[in-house]
């Protein structure tokens, strides 16, 4: 099940930037983590069962030679995801997307200060996002404000569905989110992704209900509100919402991954995607290590969609749509000015450390050309 | 399905019931999605074991599914008791307690919020919202126009064998039934379009269809489907994922 070459060499080196159509393709993979499943870290029957569900989408939609054994998954460190990510430059850049499950990890799964740990080693190469829950109160408003000024947080990751004691969720549009929204307001954090996709307990009326960003969204036109995993099985709800919400975006992480196995699937969600947000608001992620950007970024940009569905939907996944949903949308929601990052990249200590002086078209790679 | 293989008290009967039980996220049967483990009969008791793609399956998807395999196997005339049991979920035990004792969602998770009624109705809508699409087109292609369509009644189809009937201002206008009765039955299962005045096809909220924005409606639809069937590619993967491709069985 291990691919000995994924970590030790990688089987193809990219010696270029990804092209489509001879035009290069800036990659921000838009949702990655760094956690922790270790036994000695679990507290809780819960966190070892979230595990294991993650283990059956990482083998359920990864190909058979680049799956992982449970006990890589378990727990990679800081080294491997870095070298997963732009040892072999599948990424130029990654956004961090906590998720602390306190109750079920003694340390939390993976926490801002989790994350923190690789973000502030590469910061040229890492966004960083926080994270807060209303349900802290008083307590968690000045726990976003430390995360502001420790961190400069440019965006939240939100788990509306994570139970806590007695409550089984929040809702965005609550008063006590709205007043977390507004303190993310005040501190300049705009960016909001919410977690809505398959559910972490056993939820009901919340299982398939993303309705709670239409308000919140409307009542926050300030800020950018990130839908991951596409409201995933609630794509329809979704998608009407942000139809009519400007500042609502979808992001890829899960509906990515359908690309293995399942691209007829994958073609379908995207032609609704950009038949009702537009090619503006769609947002790629790996969500890794559930799945390796390694292997997935190239598998995202060679996908294409049938005759039959680019006539139905009348939309393609050509060039132009792949620059912008593999990088230019979240470059513009996390102010990154792509041309000169990839100037900065041709000596950064990312390119350095794996060689990739040629792939940004430094002067090293100049002259190998 | 539908071949109970000549014996009325075989297995084929009892998978023949399940097999109307539905995974009502997917709104497919859980026989063709390869949920059931197992099938024991003794006399008149028979046991059904089965499993779903994650054992995080929404506890109240889980409910439905195993309550309407109960009675399913129950309304066989030979069948005393049905016994079900999910199996690798992480309410196992409460769900083929709760369903066996005859408990109440309601008893066997008090902490929800909710019931599982109002759930049923809501998942029961999407497939009212789905099917609505064919039915519509099927019309559409009979040469009606969005304004004939949206203003028929309940009361102007009719169903006979194989076609569908529809009264236009004394015509009748004949088209294949399929898509029509799937949609009648899905639109009946969540309640709507029950009564002989009521708008035959409505909005996703269930209000009257506007004909310059029958098309938005029908996309809609579309967007519906797409949502059920990459939801089922998930569930899918995650059952393989689990058990393999030859299903818990093997």
């Amino acid at each position: 099940m291990i691919n000995p070459h994924s970590y030790v060499l990688p089987c193809i080196i990219r010696t270029r930037m990804y092209e489509k159509d001879g035009e290069e393709i800036f990659v921000i993979d838009g949702h990655v983590h760094l956690w922790d499943a270790r036994q000695e870290n679990i507290i809780h029957e819960g966190g070892e069962q979230f595990l294991q569900c993650f283990y059956d989408y990482h083998t359920g939609f990864t190909p058979e030679e680049e799956q992982w054994d449970i006990d890589e998954y378990r727990h990679y460190g800081a080294d491997r995801m870095t070298e997963d990510l732009f040892g072999n430059a599948a990424a130029d850049m990654a956004i961090f997307q906590p998720s602390y499950l306190s109750d079920f990890y003694d340390e939390g799964f993976n926490t801002t200060e989790q994350n923190a740990e690789l973000a502030e080693e590469y910061p040229e190469r890492f966004v960083l996002n926080g994270s807060f829950d209303p349900r802290d109160g008083e307590e968690g408003l000045r726990y976003l404000e430390h995360l502001k000024e420790e961190y400069d947080i440019p965006g939240v990751k939100l788990y509306t569905a994570e139970w806590r004691d007695d409550s089984k969720g929040w809702r965005l549009d609550s008063d006590d989110a709205f007043k977390f929204l507004e303190k993310c307001s005040e501190l300049g954090i705009e960016n909001i992704n919410a977690h809505k996709g398959p559910t972490i307990r056993p939820l009901n009326r919340d299982a398939f209900d993303v309705k709670d960003i239409d308000d919140a969204a409307s009542s926050f036109p300030e800020l950018n509100f990130i839908v991951n995993h596409v409201g995933l099985p609630r794509l329809d709800d979704f998608c009407w919402i942000a139809a009519q919400e400007p500042n609502v975006y979808g992001g890829l992480a899960v509906a990515s991954a359908m690309s293995t196995h399942r691209e007829r699937k994958f073609g379908e969600i995207m032609g609704e995607l950009l038949f009702w947000l537009g090619e503006d608001r769609v947002l790629f992620g790996s969500d890794y290590a559930l799945w390796n950007p390694d292997w997935l970024v190239e598998q995202v940009i060679n996908a294409e969609l049938t005759d039959e569905q680019k006539d139905e939907y009348g939309v393609e996944l050509d060039v132009d749509t792949m620059k912008k949903i593999m990088g230019e949308n979240a470059a513009e929601l996390y102010d990154i000015d792509i041309e000169e990052k990839k100037r900065q990249f041709r000596d950064d200590d990312i390119t350095e450390r794996f060689d990739l002086e040629s792939h940004y078209g430094g002067d090293a790679g100049a002259r190998a050309d | 399905m539908g071949d109970s293989g000549g014996d009325p008290r075989g297995t084929p009967a009892v998978r023949d019931r399940l097999d109307r039980v539905e995974d009502p996220e997917l709104a497919r049967s859980i026989v063709e999605l390869d949920y059931i483990d197992a099938i024991e009969i003794d006399g008149g008791r028979v046991e059904v074991r089965f499993t779903l793609p994650t054992a995080w399956c929404s506890p109240a998807f889980a409910w439905m599914m195993a309550t309407d395999a109960r009675d399913e196997v129950e309304a066989l005339d030979w069948v005393r008791e049905a016994r079900i049991e999910l199996c690798d979920h992480m309410h196992e035990t409460e769900v083929t307690t709760g369903v066996n004792a005859r408990d109440t969602f309601g008893e066997t998770f008090p902490d929800a919020d909710g019931g599982v009624a109002e759930v049923r109705a809501a998942i029961a809508d999407k497939a009212r919202v789905s099917t609505q699409r064919e039915a519509i087109d099927a019309l559409l292609d009979a040469g009606l126009d969005p304004e004939q369509v949206v203003a028929l009644k309940r009361s102007d189809v009719d169903i006979a064998g194989e076609e569908a009937y529809v009264s236009l201002d004394g015509l009748s206008v004949v088209v294949d039934a399929d898509p029509i009765d799937d949609y009648l039955d899905r639109a009946a299962e969540s309640r709507h379009v029950t009564e002989p005045e009521d708008a035959l096809f409505l909005t996703p909220e269930g209000e009257q269809i506007e004909a310059d924005r029958l098309d938005l409606v029908q996309k809609r639809s579309r967007l519906a489907t797409v949502n059920m069937g990459g939801q089922g590619a998930v569930c899918d993967a995650l059952h393989r994922a689990r058990h393999g491709p030859e299903g818990p069985g093997a």
